[in-house]
């Protein structure tokens, strides 16, 4: 009797265990479809006129947050106060940040208006994040959003001056800042890639350099754009822009300076410094390198 | 550019060697066929037949003996004349290499170059092009040295005397010959002759490595004057360019690496790894039958070797801009 | 900025691999079969690498994949019929440095070769 009790039992045990999977997968299945269907019907609207439920704003919003933290864990930020620093962090602040953020007594750019979402004022967020925080998303950028990267065209030591400059910022009055503004000195640009680069920074800078807007390049993720032509299998071709035969010299000559190789191009000067032009060089070359002639009988 | 039937045994021509091959296949068909329709006749009719006693002795010596000795012993004479025929400089078919053997006895057969000497070509089979030193009158002491065609008179046999740098290789020219091989070491000897003029593709029959499949080359008869002719512009040195652009041409290919591997008699280049340049716009293909020949496809070659003929002993060159390249090409081609 | 252009580029590469929303711009007076034939004819896949094309091909110029959606042509002109057809027939007279030769085509041919490029999707 107690046997086919037991029998019963783990019957019924694998009865359930079945209902539960099939429903996890009907589940999952049913999501999959109905997703697709959202997708596909295009009623998600993606105008930046229409607000975001404050829901998903919310969501969206500490995500950031969440995961600015637990990036930036490592980071330490040096000695912030040195006036000198902070000036420079000024210049920067008013060449690039201002133009999106806006600064005190200044709206933000035509280009910042109109945008989801919205450039935070950086008066608030300095009294509110850490600095090592904004170094972060300074450096990094904030993806699904207007904010670039800035890694790859400041120096660490302008990075740590703006954010200097940031925690200062919440105590300027619109004319201190009109002031200062008016006597800074321009805002370095980066010449050498970030210590942290590895042996994988081509992909990268190719992104930051917004080569993959006009080109499709192998291993970099982007729109499927014809403007320029494919950048697949470099190392097999004979030319660059049909003119100067395809070396990494070449390739770098190229990528620092167009109109003087091909005057005339559509391809704009990117102002790239040599050794990213370099990198990104190297990298281009090492996808199909080309098989040497052999020396004898093979 | 390949016209249907240009590579093609089935196709020979016109009083080739190869049409003589391809009349014994015929012959061997034909006669195979009636042979076997013969046999599937009797079958059929010891199946189906009514009479259950047959005087089996008499059937296997006369089918089983008799039969076949004669059949066998007139092909194999068949096959024999049309060997000593194919070998045969002098000849003009089977039947009358057979007659020439019974009139002149074993003389025929010592006496190949008969009255006119004919035109003697040294074909060396190199990885991956073919090396061609025409001998013959009016070549000179040196003899005329081309690549990766031939150029033979309508009606009259030529001797090729083929060889190999390297490894293995094999001459095949289906629409004129039979395969012959070339063995490093070695001097095999073809007979070719076709009647009338055309052209005829042919390529390596022996793997020869990693590029075997595009080692071709055309074979193109034309009547016996244009021949003497072409002959006389292939033995000429190649004449300075009066075009700035194709000066430019031959400019760039002296400054740059061409001249280490190939030869421009009329200029200093003197390269001998790769082939002889002199006349390479007159021909009708480029890179061993791999690409037709006009300026395109020069600049491609050029530029794409490596590309186009993996593993082949030219590079992709680097070294020239664009228009250099193109100045290279044109004066190339200029060269006919 | 980045977002603006990268939804302004999914949008554009959508429409044009998904809905066909943009026509093929018509060559008056091409045939892409008979452009077809002249390309494997003249092998100008010693220096392209052509869909749909037999023979050769080779990276010595550019890819011409996805021809009709290419921007521009030789990287300096717009991709539009007559400027293509210009370009086929004489190359270096549009831009003087160019490795690409001119090889002869006529006009009939360059407008054939025209039409097959821009059927290129």
């Amino acid at each position: 009797m107690a046997r086919d009790d037991d029998a019963r039992r783990r019957e019924q045990g694998k009865f359930h265990a079945l209902l539960v999977a099939t429903g996890a997968i009907g589940l999952v299945i049913v999501g999959a479809l109905v997703g697709g269907v959202v997708l596909l019907s295009g009623t998600v609207s993606t105008a930046a006129t229409k607000q975001h439920f404050l829901l998903t704003h919310r969501l969206l919003d500490a995500g950031l947050h969440f995961s600015v933290r637990e990036s930036a864990d490592d980071i330490e930020a040096p000695p912030l106060d040195d006036p000198a620093l902070v000036g420079r962090g000024l210049a920067c602040y008013d060449q690039h940040c201002a133009q999106c953020h806006g600064a005190p007594g200044v709206a933000p750019g035509a280009a910042a208006l109109g945008m989801l979402p919205i450039p935070t004022s950086l008066a608030h967020s300095a009294r509110e994040w850490r600095a090592e925080w904004l170094y972060y998303v300074t450096r990094k950028g904030v993806r699904m959003t207007g904010m670039p990267a800035w890694e790859y065209r400041l120096s660490d030591t302008d990075l740590w001056a703006t954010v200097a400059f940031l925690k200062v910022l919440p105590t300027l009055s619109p004319a201190d800042y009109a002031a200062r503004s008016a006597g800074a000195t321009a805002c370095g640009q980066r010449e050498t890639l970030p210590s942290s680069a590895t042996e994988a920074v081509g992909p990268t800078l190719l992104r930051q350099y917004a080569c993959h807007s006009c080109h499709v390049i192998e291993g970099v993720v982007g729109p499927e754009t014809y403007a320029g032509p494919p950048l697949r299998d470099w190392a097999r071709r004979a030319y660059i822009a049909g003119v100067l035969p395809n070396t990494r010299e070449n390739l770098e000559r190229w990528i620092r300076d167009p109109q003087q190789v091909s005057p005339g191009t559509l391809m704009p000067d990117l102002d790239v410094p040599a050794e990213h032009a370099r990198a990104m060089a190297r990298y281009l070359f090492s996808h199909a390198p080309p098989v040497d002639a052999p020396k004898g009988p093979t | 550019m390949n016209a249907p039937g240009i590579q093609s045994a089935l196709h020979p021509a016109t009083g080739s060697g190869a049409a003589l091959i391809s009349e014994l296949t015929a012959a061997l068909f034909v006669g195979g066929a009636v042979l076997f329709l013969l046999v599937m006749g009797l079958l059929v009719r010891a199946v189906f037949s009514q009479e259950k006693r047959v005087d089996a002795r008499r059937w296997v010596l006369w089918g089983g003996v008799v039969l076949p000795v004669a059949v066998l012993t007139v092909l194999l004479l068949y096959a024999l004349a049309v060997g000593g025929a194919l070998a045969d400089v002098n000849s003009r078919g089977p039947l009358r290499f057979v007659l020439d053997c019974i009139s002149s006895g074993a003389r025929a057969l010592a006496a190949p170059f008969g009255t006119e000497r004919p035109v003697r070509i040294e074909v060396t089979g190199k990885q991956w092009w073919w090396e061609v030193r025409y001998w013959g009158p009016g070549t000179g002491v040196t003899g005329v040295p081309l690549a990766n065609e031939l150029r033979l008179p309508a009606g009259q046999p030529v001797e090729l005397l083929l060889e190999s740098a390297d490894v293995i290789h094999s001459f095949w020219v289906p629409a004129l010959a039979g395969k012959v091989d070339m063995i490093p070491g070695r001097v095999n000897r073809l007979v070719l002759r076709a009647s009338a003029p055309g052209v005829h593709r042919g390529q390596c029959a022996e793997y020869c490595g990693g590029q075997h499949a595009l080692m071709a080359l055309y074979v193109v008869v034309v009547p016996e004057p244009e021949f003497r002719a072409w002959l006389q512009q292939q033995a000429r040195p190649a004449t300075a360019p009066a075009d700035p652009f194709l000066a430019l041409g031959r400019d760039s290919f002296m400054r740059g690496e061409c001249a280490e591997c190939h030869t421009i008699r009329g200029t200093s280049a003197r390269g001998a790894r790769g082939p002889d340049l002199t006349h390479v716009g007159s021909r009708l293909s480029l890179a061993a039958g791999v690409l037709g020949n006009h300026e395109g496809t020069m600049a491609g070659w050029i530029a794409g070797a490596q590309d186009l003929k993996h593993g082949n002993h030219m590079p992709s060159t680097r070294e020239f801009t664009g228009v250099e390249l193109r100045a290279l090409s044109a004066w190339l081609s200029s060269l006919e | 900025m980045s977002r603006r252009r990268a939804f302004g580029a999914m949008a554009a590469s959508i429409a044009a691999v998904g809905c066909g929303a943009v026509d093929p711009p018509r060559v008056p007076g091409g045939n892409a079969e008979r452009g077809r034939a002249t390309i494997e004819r003249l092998e100008c896949g010693a220096c392209h690498v052509i869909p749909g094309v037999r023979g050769v091909r080779s990276h010595v110029g550019p890819p011409l994949d996805h021809f009709r959606q290419r921007a521009y042509l030789a990287g300096r002109f717009a991709n539009t019929p007559e400027v293509l057809v210009r370009w086929l027939v004489d190359p270096p007279r549009m831009k003087p440095d160019t490795a690409m030769p001119a090889v002869g085509l006529t006009e009939t041919e360059a407008r054939d070769i025209a039409a097959y490029l821009y059927g290129l999707e």
